[in-house]
């Protein structure tokens, strides 16, 4: 994730620059709670190739855990890795970075708008956007974050999860080798988290198989979209 | 999909014996979570260390700045120190008390034609190979980028894929593209790409072609993600890299037995779209790391040539020479390449004549040679730093193809670059510090770490106190 900063027990870096840091992180955090409108930038320089026509690797199974609602409900995770087309990114609620989050949000909100334009493909893929910061993103948290997409039980269905606690979160994390370095400050009365983390968003089966894993690189809604067709079309097409 | 046949051992002189995967996964996760927990933050945030400009553009983390560690893969040498492959650490920031000193040596048992290395998309693990043995080491360079550990060893590639020689090691997102050179039916030069999962677990081959003017050949793998581009080479197999070279050259027959061809391949479906003859061993790729370029570059080892791959006005990718490297009669051996971070410039070393050379990539169509100087008895690979001002600079090429006698100098060397001349900065003589001979070169990072050493009580405790 481009612009990541790393942190250092540095103690010589200075209380100015500590300062700085967060002012500035404040004025991030007030201003990338609600920040889904990002524009997405045309980046494909290539037409991809047509759905069906290549195969998606096993690349890995997704683990098993728990995960919590945006009502507060404990449910398994595999019950949204399976039975539909999954894309999953990891995220958490005050990330600001353009490259990160924001961008698989903008992402999502694009391939979940041409999904909804093709009869009968809504209710074989769900959305999963799972935080890696249980204690600031609670159901709460999510749900306000998620919106009306959250809420909303037409269309495809967009789940944005939260876990009990780190130690429900980090065997996910580690299932789907999804790094986060995390350095947060706490200072009294403040609310500054900063997490480093390398944006992944995942495309699992119906059979809780990782088939795709896309980083900013490669994270084009038309790429998103031929691969999740891809995948529906695998019991009804032999690709050659 | 059969179970990868991997086995983790800790084979480090410096440690003992390591645990499964799985538990130094959750081990390092462990760490990450108690940091995590903590919620601590250090210091003050800056950008983090530099990087070299020759990674898969799926690589975490690409900054600018200077680097601090430069890892050194290195073949072991019998009767030398431990004889053994090796991971080499050296501290390469000026502002460290053991600048341009060995750190750490993490001795991987045995020798098996160590070679090249490639990191994992998030950094945090270096995947290391042996041409001889196909062992593949997998180090932990986050834990402690000091001190890698060495936390796998798979040694599956020929038994699931059919190939030798494990050279090539390019992140995808989640996933390491092997590229191999040889076989195991008839250790020559058809091969192909393995795909493993970052969890070290076979995936899935991808044979190069032998239709359409394929000649089955590999080496190395470079991917335009922008043109949804892959791009391979071609060397050599086995029966020729593990042979003697003044033996190799005066034997016709091996000699015809070298690769003369480049592949286009469609990224997202993994297949050959296109052959290029390009001959003489075409051997590192490099894209123009320039947003907006669309083309790549990469020297001829037996032809002494600079090729350039680029799309032609009617937007088919083409291939074509665009300049010499050296006198090509003499086979200078033009060897590894290193671009600028800007694609204006590439740095050739020349194995046979030890000479490091810049040309000027302004114009992609007409390099020119502007500068070259002597680096070494004999130079291979060559980093440089993200600013291009530091260029780092190892001497061994294959164990049996290195020089004999006393040309057969080993060592790493730093250079500084002002855009007119190569000045050593330092050299470690890899022979008399008993390590073996130095090869692939990747940079390190010191990373987060956090102000307090948390343990799960404390760490806790202030999560409690902060919510």
């Amino acid at each position: 994730m481009k612009g990541a900063f790393r942190l250092h027990s540095d103690r010589w870096a200075g209380r100015v620059a500590r300062i700085s840091l967060l002012a500035a992180a404040n004025l991030l955090f007030a201003s990338a709670c609600h920040s889904h409108e990002i524009a997405f930038p045309d980046r494909m320089d290539f037409v991809p190739p047509a759905a069906g026509t290549y195969k998606l690797e096993r690349i890995m199974a997704a683990p098993r855990g728990k995960v919590l609602d945006i009502d507060g409900k404990e449910r398994k995770f595999v019950s949204y890795t399976t039975r539909k087309v999954t894309l999953l990114s990891f995220i958490y609620t005050h990330c600001a970075d353009a490259k990160g989050c924001p961008l698989a949000y903008a992402a999502f909100r694009s391939v979940k708008k041409s999904i909804e334009n093709v009869p009968g493909m809504q209710e074989k893929v769900r959305f999963v956007s799972l935080s890696f910061d249980p204690q600031n993103d609670t159901p709460d948290v999510m749900r306000t974050y998620g919106g009306d997409d959250a809420r909303s039980l037409q269309g495809l269905r967009w789940h944005f999860l939260t876990t009990r606690s780190n130690k429900e979160l980090i065997p996910l994390l580690d299932g789907l080798g999804q790094d986060v370095s995390v350095a947060v400050i706490r200072p009294e009365g403040q609310r500054v988290p900063m997490l480093s983390h390398m944006l992944k968003v995942f495309l699992i089966d119906t059979h809780g198989e990782v088939r795709e894993i896309y980083t900013s690189s490669f994270l084009l809604p038309n790429v998103l979209i031929n691969d999740i067709k891809t995948l529906l079309m695998e019991k009804t097409v032999l690709v050659q | 999909m059969t179970p990868a046949q991997v086995r983790c051992e800790g084979r480090s002189i410096y440690s003992s014996r390591r645990p499964s995967l799985r538990s130094r996964a959750l081990s390092a996760t462990s760490i990450i979570a108690l940091a995590f927990l903590g919620a601590v933050l250090i210091g003050v945030m800056r950008p983090a260390r530099a990087d070299e400009t020759c990674n898969s553009p799926y690589l975490s983390n690409l900054i600018k700045g200077q680097e601090d560690f430069v890892y050194v893969w290195t073949l072991g040498v019998k009767g030398l120190g431990d004889g053994s492959d090796k991971l080499v650490t050296v501290d390469v920031n000026p502002a460290s008390k053991h600048y341009g000193k060995v750190i750490a040596i993490l001795s991987v048992g045995g020798r098996g034609e160590a070679h090249h290395m490639g990191l994992t998309d998030d950094r945090r693990f270096l995947w290391a190979g042996s041409l001889d043995n196909n062992n593949i080491f997998v180090f932990d360079i986050q834990s402690n980028p000091a001190r890698p550990k060495l936390i796998k060893t798979i040694s599956n590639i020929s038994s699931q894929a059919g190939y030798v020689g494990p050279h090539t090691f390019y992140a995808l997102p989640g996933r390491m593209l092997i590229g191999a050179l040889s076989n195991s039916k008839d250790h020559g030069g058809v091969t192909g790409m393995a795909l493993y999962n970052n969890k070290g677990d076979y995936v899935q081959k991808y044979d190069m072609p032998t239709a359409n003017g394929g000649d089955g050949y590999g080496y190395d793998i470079g991917i335009n993600p922008a043109k949804n581009a892959l791009l391979t080479s071609s060397f050599t197999g086995w029966n020729n890299y593990m042979m003697d070279l003044g033996k190799l050259v005066k034997d016709p027959e091996a000699m015809k037995h070298f690769g003369n061809t480049m592949v286009m391949w469609n990224l997202k479906s993994m297949k050959p779209e296109k052959v290029f003859s390009v001959p003489g061993a075409p051997l590192e790729i490099r894209w123009s790391l320039k947003e907006g370029d669309d083309w790549a570059i990469t020297a001829t080892a037996l032809t002494s040539k600079l090729w350039l791959v680029k799309k032609d006005a009617k937007g088919e990718w083409q291939a074509k020479d665009v300049a010499t490297i050296g006198d090509p009669a003499k086979i200078p051996l033009p060897v590894d390449i290193s671009i600028a971070a800007d694609g204006k410039a590439l740095w050739v070393n020349t194995f046979m004549d030890g000479m490091t050379h810049y040309f000027d990539l302004t114009n992609p169509e007409t390099p020119k040679e502007t500068y070259a100087t002597h680096t070494g008895s004999q130079v291979n690979m060559v980093s440089q730093s993200w600013d291009g001002k530091r260029v780092y600079i190892t001497s061994s090429l294959l164990g049996n193809w290195d020089k004999k006698g006393a040309d057969d100098q080993q060592f790493l060397k730093l250079f500084s670059w002002d855009g007119k001349e190569l000045k050593e900065q330092w050299a470690i003589d890899f022979y008399k510090e008993k390590l073996g001979r130095a090869h692939h070169m990747k940079f390190g990072a010191k990373t987060l770490q956090t102000a307090y050493n948390p343990d799960t009580a404390s760490a806790s405790t202030k999560l409690a106190a902060n919510r």
